[in-house]
């Protein structure tokens, strides 16, 4: 990337408990109240990065809103600047 | 039911573009996953209800019929999802789809709009439907939410709950996995609330797997134009649009159990089935078994009386009069009889009283129709059957389920102006044509893949120019890395373009109109079926495809128009125009020792269905003697018997039967020598399939009629595996060994149903001695009304041409002074013109084909029909601009007359010159007609003077000339010109005649002809035309890999290879080939026929 620009809404990893349905219980320690929706994009299968993400926006104990997501290669967890 | 859910809301690919399954995939992987039921709720269609139905039969899953109806509201089009619960509801599904398509094609280019109902068309036909309010994104209720217009969603929910009532109107949920799922099922339950009634959940399927999803995306691309990158906003985003279990779906809508408990209720009260209940009757009379009995016994008498068949016809017709009444198929047989008749008035109008084609029937049957005595004796057969020894079984089986097919073929002008009056006679209402669904084929999907996955256009192009039909993954993956190299083709997108591709093909693409298939009712067909307009002006056709409608049970008639008819019809006018003379084709002998002696002989080039070279390599191995023989030959290459493995053993026996009377067919099993004793023991009938299931394994008629219909259509495998366990226990049963039923078993799958039945052949066979007799006995006629009827046949009209000169019929060039629109017959030197019949005894050698003005390429045909007009109320053209000027052609027709040489023999400057040079420099000096901006500038009759010295064309000259103004090249062959450039060791294909068995040869010619067959392994057929004949080459598989694209597309050619001698064949097979350059011949000359893959 060129030295002075950054991208916005960049992804940051999370740490995230998740049960037994893979959902998420706890983020960064956090623990989570409310799963208000979850969600799947599975796209661009047919160039070299495929994407597979399922989505969940959260609502957290502290009393804030969260997206996060695991990516489905990887199974690492990201937070999502809504 | 135990299953906690079902599907009610699924696509199958007869959501054109959107559903990526067959309705037979779903219903097989529903099979697999448990469900007791599932619904078919394609977009705005039940084009593919009935083959969902009769699969979900077959598989032990209760169909439930249904779609999703476009409705036309304020907000724009919106969906819903209607499921039908009695036949009442199923009449208003089909009124309801019809009226959605009805204004779909009212613009000037009939292109269709995209189909939808009203509000209003919705509620008067609302009784007997299960309403669900739509899906996700565009249903009536959730896809207003979706746009924040929540107080319209609950005023339109209202009205729905009006129309449908609290039984059978459902709020429809969904879990696409998108963004806002769960709010807007919130939303939509408590509006559930507030309208009293139930949630019904439901997973919008799109595929049977997870797989297919991709090809889903890929659809949606497709359908928009776009890439799949652009189409992101219309593709559904993830693959939950597969098929899963009850219990995945289930555990998907854990937060909704009532709505998934609810579609199992739903599932339990929709029973209407379209296997039993759809109420369709066939139209009929009241006394129609008397009437029909009373119409056979009357001919029966006109027919038999006094010949040694009566008593076996009269027993046969009395059987076939029981069957058919005992399947209450009189009236069927009657209607068919009424449209013949209406054909007969039809033909009377198409080719006028005096016509000597009068005297020939208005058509003719084909298919398994010509077996029956019923058939012959209502005039839609021509063959006897009893004379023909013909098994009515396939036809007419008691017990069956299906209505016999009725083939009928007719010349084409006689076809085009019966459809219409057949939708006159019977009512809009109750005729339409059959649908049809172009499927998807290697070149159309690798084109619309491409473009979909982003790829170059340049590279796509190649791909999609090297593939052919029939093309498996691994020859498209070659064809990929031929055309833009190895190492690119192993890119992401090429690579998904190789498995999407193999998903697609097969598909269905879009729907179009059956070519002939019509279907009558008495009652409103579009009670039955839903009705759509055609593309064509004043046709329409029903939603289901020759298939479904079979399985329907509908009245079907086969309108086709057959090129040889007509051609053979054209011959009877011309044969009348040059000799005087009356053919009536019925009468002609049908042992004449010229004819088949020339068929023996392979000279069957222009004769129907054994002109081919597969066939011309077979004749002079089978040596047929007569029409029996003929009968099997047509039958014989076909895909059926050459998978069947029954050609070579034929051919063998035949042989040996020849050379040893007392020879011994050896039979597989000494039951099947009554059935197969006619074809040498071999399968190579379509019915015989049927009596070898019967012979051997004791099927009934009705079952080994099933085990053929399973056959015949492709994806029926579980249905196929069913009868083939059947199949073995029954012949164990007879006390056949089990191996011997399973070698039988392989022949009848190898066959597969692609076969001619008997009684089809018969018809074709007889066409095929009529058009041989024609070709040996009045071959200038015959010649000139093949021309006259392209395209059609193996050959262009130049090897046509070429091949009818070495035998000595004279073709002459294009003449304004002698041609007409069309190729005629004319006998020199008195111009035909002012000579009308009279003149039987013209010898060939005085009788010439005139290549009609009409083949000249770019010219308009009325300005044409003018200029033979004018010649023949005021005589011949003494110059061209007199031409001009009395015809009135343009500039731009004149000059490609005088290209074509068709102006050679007009004088100029007072002389006749015969050269096209001159010619056209006349068109350019005289002041010919020419457009203007108010009409036509008129041409002064002044003929120009005579023209400066010009060099002739000569003879490379005028063969180029040829092929560019007609494609037929008149004067010497292309080889003959190259031959001295040649070299002593190519040979002309008669020096073949002459070189040993074995020998290595090299010869040089056109392609006439290039095929390989989907049954050849790989192997390339290849048919030379040089200035003697032609020469058969056989490319193995690696001299074909070497050079794909000089065989592909070079017109000329030059082969060496080893000569192969059997049994009065003659092939070269080819170890290298190499270009014949010529300049300029490549661009214009015939590309030559391509059949079969082209992979």
């Amino acid at each position: 990337m060129t030295p002075g620009l950054r991208r916005l809404y960049v992804p940051r990893p999370v740490r995230v408990r998740t049960g037994e349905g893979g959902e998420p219980l706890e983020v960064d320690g956090v623990a989570v109240e409310a799963v208000r929706e979850e969600w799947l994009v599975e796209d661009r299968w047919w160039a070299p990065g495929p994407l597979r993400r399922r989505y969940y926006e959260l609502a957290l104990a502290d009393g804030r809103a969260l997206t996060v997501f695991r990516r489905g290669d990887s199974g690492r967890w990201y937070r999502q600047r809504a | 039911m135990s299953a906690p859910y079902v599907e009610l809301h699924a696509h199958s690919a007869f959501s054109f573009l959107d559903g990526a399954s067959t309705p037979t995939e779903l219903v097989a992987a529903a099979a697999e996953l448990g469900y007791p039921a599932l619904a078919l709720t394609d977009h705005d269609g039940l084009w593919g209800s009935l083959e969902f139905a009769g699969a979900c039969r077959g598989l032990g899953v209760r169909p439930i019929t249904g779609a999703e109806l476009t409705l036309r509201s304020a907000g724009g089009d919106v969906h819903l999802t209607l499921l039908v619960e009695s036949a009442s509801g199923y009449r208003n599904l089909c009124r309801l789809l019809t009226a959605a398509h009805a204004g779909t094609r009212d613009g000037p280019a009939r292109t269709a709009t995209p189909p939808a109902a009203t509000l209003g068309q919705l509620e008067e036909h609302a009784e007997g439907l299960v309403c669900l309010s739509g899906c996700a994104r565009d249903g009536a209720l959730a896809g207003a939410w979706e746009r924040g217009e929540t107080a319209a969603a609950g005023r339109l929910g209202h009205r729905l709950l009006d129309a449908f009532g609290r039984d059978r109107f459902r709020v429809e949920l969904q879990r696409p996995f998108w963004r806002h799922d769960r709010a807007r099922n919130r939303w939509l339950t408590q509006l559930a609330g507030r309208l009293g009634v139930p949630c019904a959940a439901t997973g919008n399927v799109h595929a049977h797997s997870r797989r297919r999803t991709h090809l889903q995306d890929a659809l949606v691309a497709i359908r928009r134009g776009e890439t799949l990158e652009e189409s992101e906003p219309h593709r559904r985003g993830n693959r939950s649009s597969a098929l899963v279990s009850p219990a995945a779906m289930a555990a998907r809508f854990a937060e909704h159990p009532e709505a998934v408990a609810e579609t199992v209720c739903l599932a339990e009260r929709l029973r209407f089935d379209l296997t039993t209940d759809l109420g369709y009757r066939y139209p009929e009379e009241d006394d129609a078994d008397h009437t029909l009995a009373e119409l056979c016994r009357h001919r029966l008498i006109e027919r038999y009386q006094g010949l040694p068949s009566w008593a076996d016809a009269a027993a046969r017709l009395d059987r076939e009069l029981a069957t058919i009444r005992q399947l209450g198929l009189s009236g069927f047989f009657l209607l068919h009889h009424e449209l013949l008749e209406l054909a007969r008035e039809v033909a009377a109008e198409v080719r006028g009283p005096a016509s000597a084609r009068a005297v020939l029937p208005p058509g003719r049957g084909r298919g398994s129709s010509v077996s029956s005595i019923v058939c012959y004796l209502t005039g839609l057969s021509h063959i006897d059957p009893v004379e023909a020894g013909l098994f009515a079984g396939r036809f007419l089986s008691e017990g069956s389920t299906s209505v016999p097919d009725i083939d009928l073929d007719f010349p084409r002008d006689i076809r085009e102006a019966l459809i219409p009056r057949v939708h006159r006679t019977y009512g809009a209402d109750r005729s339409a044509l059959v649908a049809a669904f172009p499927t998807y084929r290697p070149r159309g999907i690798v084109r619309d893949l491409g473009k979909a996955l982003g790829l170059p256009p340049a590279e796509i192009d190649r791909v999609a120019k090297t593939a052919g039909f029939h093309e498996s993954r691994e020859e498209m993956g070659r064809d990929v890395e031929a055309a833009i190299g190895a190492e690119r083709a192993v890119a992401p997108r090429w690579k998904a373009l190789l498995w999407l591709a193999d998903d697609a093909l097969g598909l269905p693409r879009h729907a179009s109109q059956h070519s002939g298939g019509m279907v009558l009712a008495t009652a409103p067909l579009v009670e039955v079926c839903p009705i759509v307009p055609a593309a064509m002006a004043g046709r329409q056709i029903v939603q289901w495809d020759k298939d479904s409608c079979a399985d329907a049970g509908f009245l079907k008639i086969d309108l086709l128009g057959l090129g040889m008819l007509s051609a053979v019809e054209r011959c009877v006018e011309e044969v009348e125009a040059t000799r005087g003379e009356r053919l009536d084709l019925s009468r002609i002998p049908v042992d004449d020792e010229a004819t088949f002696e020339s068929i023996r002989a392979a000279e069957t080039t222009g004769v129907f269905q054994i002109e081919s070279r597969a066939q011309m390599q077979m004749l002079p191995r089978t040596q047929p003697r007569d029409l029996d023989d003929l009968t099997v030959q047509v039958a014989l290459v076909r895909p059926g018997p050459i998978q069947g493995g029954a050609v070579h053993p034929y051919i063998e026996r035949r042989k040996r039967q020849r050379e040893d009377p007392s020879f011994e067919v050896p039979y597989e099993h000494p039951l099947l020598e009554p059935v197969l004793a006619e074809t040498l023991g071999t399968i190579v009938y379509q019915e015989q399939v049927i009596e070898v299931a019967m012979a051997l394994a004791g099927f009934t008629p009705a079952e080994a009629e099933g085990l053929r219909r399973a056959m015949s259509r492709k994806r029926s495998q579980a249905a196929i595996r069913e009868h083939h366990r059947r199949f073995v226990a029954g012949a164990a049963r007879r006390g056949v060994p089990e191996e011997t039923a399973e070698r039988i078993w392989r022949q009848i799958q190898g066959f597969s149903g692609f076969g001619f039945p008997k009684a089809h052949s018969a018809a074709f066979g007889l066409l095929a001695y009529q058009s041989a007799w024609l070709r040996v006995h009045r071959g200038p006629e015959f010649l000139c009304s093949l021309l006259n009827e392209q395209p059609m046949g193996f050959y262009p009209p130049d090897s046509l041409v070429h091949e009818a000169q070495r035998r000595g019929i004279r073709v002459a060039g294009p003449d304004a002074n002698r041609s007409h629109l069309l190729c005629h017959v004319e006998s020199p030197p008195r111009s035909v013109e002012f000579v009308h019949g009279g003149e039987t005894n013209s010898t060939d050698a005085e009788l010439r084909v005139r290549i009609g003005l009409g083949y000249v390429k770019g010219v308009r045909a009325e300005e044409m029909e003018a200029l033979v007009a004018e010649r023949q109320r005021g005589g011949p053209y003494g110059g061209v601009a007199e031409l001009a000027s009395r015809s009135g052609v343009g500039l731009a027709s004149l000059e490609r007359l005088a290209r074509a040489g068709a102006l050679d023999a007009i004088p100029l400057g007072g002389a006749t010159h015969e050269d096209r040079r001159r010619a056209l420099w006349g068109v350019g000096a005289a002041a010919a007609g020419h457009a203007t901006g108010s009409g036509r500038q008129l041409a002064l009759p002044l003929e120009p003077p005579a023209p400066p010295e010009l060099e002739p064309l000569g003879e490379w000259g005028e063969l180029i000339a040829d092929y560019r103004a007609t494609g037929i090249a008149l004067g010497k062959h292309p080889l003959a010109l190259l031959r001295d450039g040649l070299g002593p060791e190519v040979l002309r294909s008669t020096d073949l005649e002459r070189a040993g068995d074995g020998a290595t040869v090299e010869v040089a010619g056109m392609i006439v002809a290039r095929q390989r067959p989907e049954t050849a392994k790989g192997i390339v057929f290849l048919l030379l035309e040089d200035e003697r004949g032609t020469v058969n080459l056989i490319a193995p598989p690696p001299v074909y890999e070497r050079h794909r694209s000089l065989i592909r597309t070079a017109p000329l050619l030059r082969a060496r290879g080893r000569l192969e001698r059997r049994e009065g064949t003659i092939n070269v097979l080819v170890t290298s080939v190499a270009p014949l350059d010529v300049a300029q011949l490549p661009a214009v000359a015939p590309a030559g026929h391509s059949f079969g893959r082209r992979g």
